[in-house]
């Protein structure tokens, strides 16, 4: 990564009448394999890199990015961003929140080097996975894992006079499997991540986790039963209660999303000024504390700095059940008054940074997840989901269980197939009634942006009760 | 030959030096510009110059590959590869790369989308033509999109080709109410004949039409699907006949073909030609990209396939390479014998959906899955609108809904917006549909 190019990038852009600009560049060294039914299907390795610039003249932004590293390419997408910037027209004028310039330097450290982890050793590990899975005696009939790592090196330098760089290990699995039984199938995917090094994999057990999957599914076709639709118990685990919070707080809690910024692709929220919710509103249990951090070590979605230079923190989205903080980046924190709290991201050099999650999850409290069951007289468990979605207000949402169980006088009996929890985000988190003090993770790629742009993620959280729900 | 060709072929040369059985790269060009808008205005303005070659060699069947930026470190980056296949792992459904020399058909690619003059104006145009149809409160949000892609690719195994490839695309949600909104697009090859305003009335006529949405009401009824949402659909059914999908179970087409899996009515194609968004005159392999009837008055006639795919079906390569997961380019359905007007007439008790996004499904080889609509959704009574409706869901099977089918207007759009979960651009009609589950939230 040429540094000096990027520096020299921001020098032509001061040139020009700007209210501010920014470079941005970003080099990603990426290896990916696919293993399909037991075989490597290709192995791709590649290192990318580029770099951005993004103006912000007339109170409109410009931005343009380029692979090419010459310093005539760096001028002339200066030239183009800052034209586009001018030709927005604005009658609001876009500003930025004041903030700190920041000079630092930070990385994630690794405990076992991904670059020294040879391809073979890659190879071999997710042919391992696939082989453990095929030697239990269930029928899976179509398995798909894709195992990749990034290490993302990055420079940012803005006119007012931050220099950050940053170096971030990533490394990711993704699962998908069909088992058949007795004709049918039933399907599940996974997905891991981790920020740090090759160590993810004694902490992920992805063969233990495969197999529990593919029993699961086994189990649901031979004894899964239908649940009679009704209002019942129902208790949400881990990857449930992370997905409902991504879901139904954080998405909705984003300030691009409430003012309008994503109208079109993404959508909006059911929070908007003068509305019905805004901040202090109550939109859950007085227990619900759904937080956003992107500061959980090794995490997915963890960094020190946003891609905007602003120092990272805990975010505190719905507090004791109570609308509490938006996600921000410095264009909507100028907008409503406030500061960012550096949720700016971006996944490349090629895509503007917009405000995005990191880590979302629920707060634990104080119950063990056997007081979690032990009233339930009866009511559904839901571990794990398959199929989910949510309307672009984040209102309407839909969960349907993948590993699920009937409750009875709190205890487990048979598998449910398919339960389905389909309700809103206030019902949903009003009926919260008791929250369990251990909190999980799972790794997820958040789509937003267009193009698109799927970040690395945590949802997460410990189990949660709602009472009295519809589930069917 | 051009320069970046004479590139592209060194790659190959390089690597077939170092001892690799096949390579191919495919070098791109690639200049994007997007402006996007919200609340009226203009939101940012981007633009991405792209140089990358794609390279995919295989020594001993097996299968590496790489991205070199810009022609650098050529001779490093081949190295490395080639490395990585010597310790990469055999892949025994490798069928090889597609072997001979084709003729292309002229590429038509407008070049003006290289670089579109003034692309604010287009914006601009297609806000005050939403506004016009829904009030001049009407808050309006989009993107357009153009994009110029000069693509050269060699393979080892004869292929050799150019191609240029341009699309526009605008695509503009017009709110006149919080909750009741409506979207337009407008989608192309060329300039020629584009119409910005056209996807602003669009989404301004379905605005206005949306003010004051009820609560929807859970039940099975006969559904007008607009084209947009029916390009959805279309999307997803397209994409399930890669054999790629079929392999691992991501589809409702898994040992059916010859089978009926449609309505009698129905006829589905995947067609790469220059008028489209997906037009290219070759594949991955550099073989010609055609026209490929994907299921025939109801019956699945074949899996999109490589190489590779075609060799394990027993079949051919339809030209839809993917070196590793072959795909649509663009799909369509064929247009039927109604008139929207027909159509509408036909609906005792139903409802006419215009747009969806966010669709996830509980099992692909089943096909139960749900999807979300937005935008307008309308009660319709014996043929007429008669309410707005908000906060409904489609929870349904994909095959069964193909076979539920029971007419197809005439008049078709050429459809594409970010919300297309499976990213292809199709050409879509309205589509009738009897008995869809819709479901709400309790």
């Amino acid at each position: 990564m040429d540094k000096d190019l990027a520096d020299f990038a921001l020098d032509y852009a001061t040139s020009k009448k700007v209210e501010y600009a920014e470079v941005r560049a970003h080099k990603e060294d990426h290896q990916e394999l696919v293993i399909k039914n037991g075989v490597l299907d290709a192995y791709a390795s590649m290192v990318d890199s580029g770099f951005c610039v993004r103006v912000l003249a007339n109170g409109g932004i410009g931005f343009a990015s380029t692979n090419k590293w010459t310093r005539e390419e760096a001028k002339t997408i200066v030239n183009i961003a800052h034209k586009f910037a001018k030709m927005a027209r604005r009658r609001k004028k876009i500003t930025f929140a004041e903030e700190k310039r920041m000079k630092t330097d930070w990385r994630v450290p690794q405990k076992k080097k991904i670059e020294d982890v040879p391809p073979e050793t890659r190879i071999e590990t997710l042919m391992e996975v696939d082989k453990a899975l095929t030697s239990q005696g269930i029928n899976v009939a179509a398995r798909i894992f894709a195992f990749g790592t990034n290490l993302t090196e990055k420079y940012f330098v803005n006119t007012e006079g931050s220099v950050i760089s940053s170096y971030v290990p990533r490394i990711s699995t993704y699962g998908f499997i069909t088992v058949v039984e007795s004709g049918k199938p039933e399907q599940a995917s996974r997905q891991f991540g981790y920020a740090g090094g090759w160590e993810a994999l004694s902490q992920w057990r992805l063969t233990e986790e495969m197999i529990h999957e593919a029993k699961v599914l086994q189990r649901v076709i031979k004894e899964g039963k239908a649940v009679k639709p009704e209002k019942m118990d129902l208790i949400c685990g881990s990857e449930v209660t992370g997905i409902a919070a991504h879901e139904s707080c954080g998405h909705p809690m984003e300030a691009d999303r409430i003012l309008g910024r994503e109208m079109s692709q993404a959508g909006r929220s059911f929070i908007y000024p003068k509305g019905p919710f805004w901040l202090g509103t109550k939109i859950g249990s007085s227990i619900v504390t759904i937080v956003d951090d992107p500061t959980v070590k090794n995490s997915y979605g963890y960094y020190e700095y946003d891609d905007e230079g602003i120092k990272a923190r805990l975010r505190y989205l719905y507090k004791n059940g109570v609308i509490n903080e938006f996600l921000h980046n410095r264009e909507t924190a100028a907008r409503m008054g406030t500061r960012s709290n550096g949720a700016s991201r971006a996944i490349n050099y090629d895509r503007e940074a917009i405000v995005r999650m990191a880590n979302t999850f629920v707060q634990p409290r104080d119950m063990t997840e056997e007081e979690m069951f032990e009233d339930v007289k009866q009511g559904v468990y839901m571990r794990t989901f398959m199929e989910w979605n949510i309307d672009d207000k984040r209102f309407n949402q839909r969960y349907v269980g993948r590993e699920a169980y009937w409750i009875e006088k709190g205890e487990l009996k048979h598998p449910v197939a398919r339960p389905v929890i389909e309700t809103t985000t206030k019902t949903f988190w009003s009926a919260v009634d008791a929250v369990s003090k251990k909190v999980e993770y799972e790794a997820a790629s958040c789509g937003k942006g267009d193009p698109m742009q799927g970040v690395p993620v945590y949802t997460g959280g410990p189990l949660i009760r709602l009472r009295e729900v519809y589930v069917k | 030959m051009s320069d970046a060709l004479a590139k592209t072929e060194e790659v190959v040369k390089k690597g077939k030096a170092l001892g690799a059985d096949e390579v191919i790269a495919k070098t791109t060009f690639g200049r994007y510009r997007q402006t996007r808008f919200s609340n009226n205005q203009i939101d940012i303005s981007v633009a991405w110059n792209d140089y990358a070659t794609d390279v995919v060699l295989t020594w001993k069947k097996r299968v590496v590959a790489t991205l070199i930026r810009n022609f650098q470190n050529v001779d490093e980056n081949v190295t490395r590869l080639f490395k990585l296949a010597k310790v990469s792992k055999e892949n025994p459904l490798h069928g090889g790369f597609a072997k001979g020399k084709f003729r292309y058909q002229k590429s038509k690619a407008d070049r003006a989308l290289g670089n579109l003059e003034n692309p604010a104006e287009y914006v601009f145009e297609a806000i005050e033509a939403a506004k016009k149809e829904a009030g001049p409160t009407t808050n309006a949000g989009g993107v357009l999109l153009t994009r110029l892609d000069d693509v050269h690719l060699v393979s080892s195994e004869g292929p050799m080709g150019e191609d240029h490839r341009s699309s526009i695309e605008l695509s503009i949600r017009a709110f006149s109410q919080k909750e009741a909104s409506g979207h337009g697009v407008e989608v192309g090859s060329t300039i020629k004949g584009f119409d910005p305003a056209s996807a602003g009335r669009k989404a301004g006529e379905i605005a206005k039409l949306a003010k004051n949405p009820k609560a929807g009401v859970e039940g099975r009824y006969d559904v007008i699907f607009d084209p947009l949402l029916a390009g959805h659909l279309v999307d997803m059914w397209g994409s399930m006949t890669s054999a790629y999908n079929v392999m691992i179970q991501q589809s409702v087409f898994v040992n059916k073909l010859g089978q009926k899996v449609a309505s009698n009515i129905v006829t589905m194609r995947d067609i790469p030609a220059s008028y489209s968004l997906g037009n290219r005159v070759f594949d991955d392999e550099g073989v010609p990209a055609k026209e490929n009837v994907l299921i025939s008055k109801g019956v699945l006639k074949t899996y999109l396939h490589n190489t590779s795919t075609a060799k394990i079906f027993k079949a051919e390569t339809t030209g839809n390479a993917g070196i590793v997961m072959p795909t649509p380019w663009s799909v369509e359905m064929d247009a039927g014998n109604m008139s929207k007007d027909e159509m509408f007439r036909e609906v005792k008790h139903g409802l006419y959906l215009t747009n969806t996004w966010y669709t996830r499904f509980q099992n692909y080889a089943i096909g139960d899955f749900s999807t979300i609509p937005r935008d307008g959704m309308f009660l319709v009574e014996k043929g007429e609108i008669k309410q707005s409706w908000k906060n409904i869901r489609l929870s349904d099977n994909a095959l069964k809904m193909l076979n539920n089918i029971v007419g197809i207007s005439k008049e078709r759009q050429h459809v594409h917006w970010w919300g297309f979960d499976w990213g292809l651009p199709a050409i879509s009609p309205y589509v009738l549909m009897k008995d869809v589950q819709i479901t709400r939230p309790k």
